[in-house]
């Protein structure tokens, strides 16, 4: 029933600006490096003479958090207000289909989403490199996946907010406030406690702790999504 | 009584203490067009979103084919197509791919579409956004996306609302048919009496989430007449006659003026009066409007 209305859901983002968007976080985070190192380019070249790839890896990694937030936050919006626009969801509740199968749906379709961009950051931070003239014979593969798909999952937790926020609410002023503000805040989150999950995203990539990291983002996420599964599941539709 | 498509017993639904649904108890037969009227805010809605599972009762039960609503909601939710107040589209598509997404859940052959498309005669704009629709032709897309899946019970809400004369007898129509043709029993809610009397075997009234009102609409109509005219050559003479079949009636102006009565006994009267060789000229049925009749049903307990 789930991949019924996922099928679904795929059809209905097309044309709604979402796969633009997709595709413009990832991009636009590699084409800003791609200038900050074509501007500076003997000057960053010289400072990370050891490590060309990993100067590079580092610099992106420090705008992914920013990205990711903002990310979630938009997608996670203009999903659900393909449904609000016309009050969609009584129409689609109203379909012998429970709820539960409705929201995993849109869940796996933000997730996959979200995906895509990881892979694309991945892939478009290995051609700027060797663009840039980075050794081919060094490219640091696991790095290069690590920093696309570690943050993502650290920030499950959010995307299960925004999304259950986004879905519940028909006035999306509130979760893209919420989520714009912990976009905001995740710059200076390298000043923050390492329990805070708005830190998550970057210990998950830098460490320390990596791999539990991702593990405890995907249990707080696991936990969120579930509250706002049984929440959505009670919920009045009006 | 067990062919009831539709049957709440005691339902509730409250918000913030305050009723906006009050013990109801809807009864609908299989093959009906039922005609569930009332002002606006008196509960319509409500109620319609409580037999689709879309709110949940704060007391009674729901059972629709026989079955409980909270036990068996996907199976009932299977057979039953909906049309909840304003249409629900997604405006970017088209008519075909808004029927696809709802394919998609539902299942059934994509054939299904175009079959539903012709029976909402909509098969020439099929293939252009939905957001460039009039609003008669989302109403429209909105029945054929309620017709998808085969239903046999067909709820809509004020699918007449905001349309202009010629789109609402487009609507009636369509859905007068859907008994006759596909065997579906409809519940088709409005605030317009004029307007149900014209497709409905059946009507409920709500007012203020009571159910004020529920029967045929051939005695709602019985329940309009208030009396009949005659006309007859001899009035004095024939008031006696009347009188003596146990009529209560009073001459005026020559004519004879008397209370409703039931059709066996104008009959009788008309018959007696020939047998003793009155001329009966005229036999007038002094009738109020449903519309009255309505005003009076909805508004009863409302007058200072």
């Amino acid at each position: 029933m789930m991949l019924r209305a996922l099928s679904a859901d795929w059809m209905k983002i097309r044309g709604k600006g979402i796969w633009f968007l997709t595709a413009l976080g990832p991009i636009g985070l590699v084409a800003m490096q791609g200038l900050n190192f074509g501007l500076r380019y003997d000057y960053l070249m010289n400072q990370y003479a050891d490590d060309p790839w990993g100067g590079l890896l580092h610099n992106i990694a420090n705008f992914v958090p920013i990205a990711l937030f903002l990310g979630i936050t938009l997608i996670s919006s203009l999903m659900a207000n393909v449904e609000h626009q016309l009050s969609s969801w009584k129409q689609l509740l109203a379909l012998p289909i429970s709820r539960t199968a409705v929201f995993s749906a849109k869940f796996v379709q933000a997730f996959l989403l979200l995906t895509v961009s990881c892979i694309l950051l991945s892939a478009g931070t290995a051609v700027l490199g060797l663009l840039l003239g980075m050794s081919p014979q060094e490219i640091p593969y696991v790095d290069l996946a690590r920093v696309g798909f570690a943050p993502m999952l650290a920030a499950i937790p959010l995307l299960a907010i925004q999304l259950w926020m986004s879905m519940t609410l028909k006035n999306q002023g509130l979760p893209v406030g919420i989520g714009i503000t912990a976009s905001v805040v995740s710059v200076f989150t390298y000043q923050f406690p390492n329990w805070m999950p708005l830190k998550w995203p970057v210990l998950a990539y830098v460490g320390p702790g990596e791999v539990k990291v991702v593990g405890a983002g995907l249990c707080l996420g696991l936990v969120i999504s579930l509250m706002g599964l049984i929440h959505f599941n009670r919920r009045d539709v009006n | 009584m067990t062919d009831m498509v539709i049957q709440t017993k005691g339902l509730y639904k409250l918000y913030k203490k305050r009723a906006a649904v009050e013990d109801l108890n809807l009864e609908i037969a299989r093959g009906d067009i039922y005609g569930f009227l009332g002002p606006n805010g008196a509960g319509k809605t409500t109620t319609i979103r409580m037999l689709l599972g879309l709110i949940q009762p704060t007391r009674g039960s729901i059972h629709l084919f026989g079955k409980d609503l909270k036990k068996e909601k996907m199976d009932i939710l299977r057979r039953t197509g909906s049309l909840v107040e304003y249409p629900s589209y997604y405006g970017h598509l088209t008519a075909i791919e808004n029927l696809e997404t709802i394919r998609r859940i539902t299942g059934g052959p994509k054939a299904r579409i175009a079959e539903v498309l012709d029976i909402v005669s909509l098969t020439k704009e099929a293939k252009r956004p939905v957001k460039g629709y009039s609003l008669g032709m989302k109403q429209r897309l909105g029945i054929a996306a309620a017709l998808l899946n085969h239903p046999e019970l067909l709820i809509l809400d004020e699918p007449t609302n905001g349309l202009d004369p010629s789109g609402i007898q487009e609507i009636r129509e369509l859905i007068k048919q859907m008994p006759r043709q596909f065997g579906i029993t409809v519940l088709v809610s409005s605030h317009l009496l004029s307007e149900v009397e014209l497709m409905a075997d059946k009507v409920g009234i709500i007012r203020e989430g009571r159910l004020v009102y529920q029967d045929t609409i051939t005695n709602l109509t019985a329940a309009a007449s208030s009396g009949f005219r005659l006309s007859v050559s001899e009035p004095e003479a024939a008031l006696m006659h009347a009188l003596e079949l146990g009529c209560s009636g009073v001459l005026n102006r020559g004519m004879m003026e008397l209370g409703a009565m039931s059709d066996a006994k104008v009959a009788l009267l008309v018959k007696r009066l020939v047998e003793h060789q009155h001329a009966v000229y005229r036999v007038e049925e002094k009738r109020r409007s449903l519309e009255d009749i309505f005003m009076q049903i909805v508004g009863e307990g409302n007058r200072i």
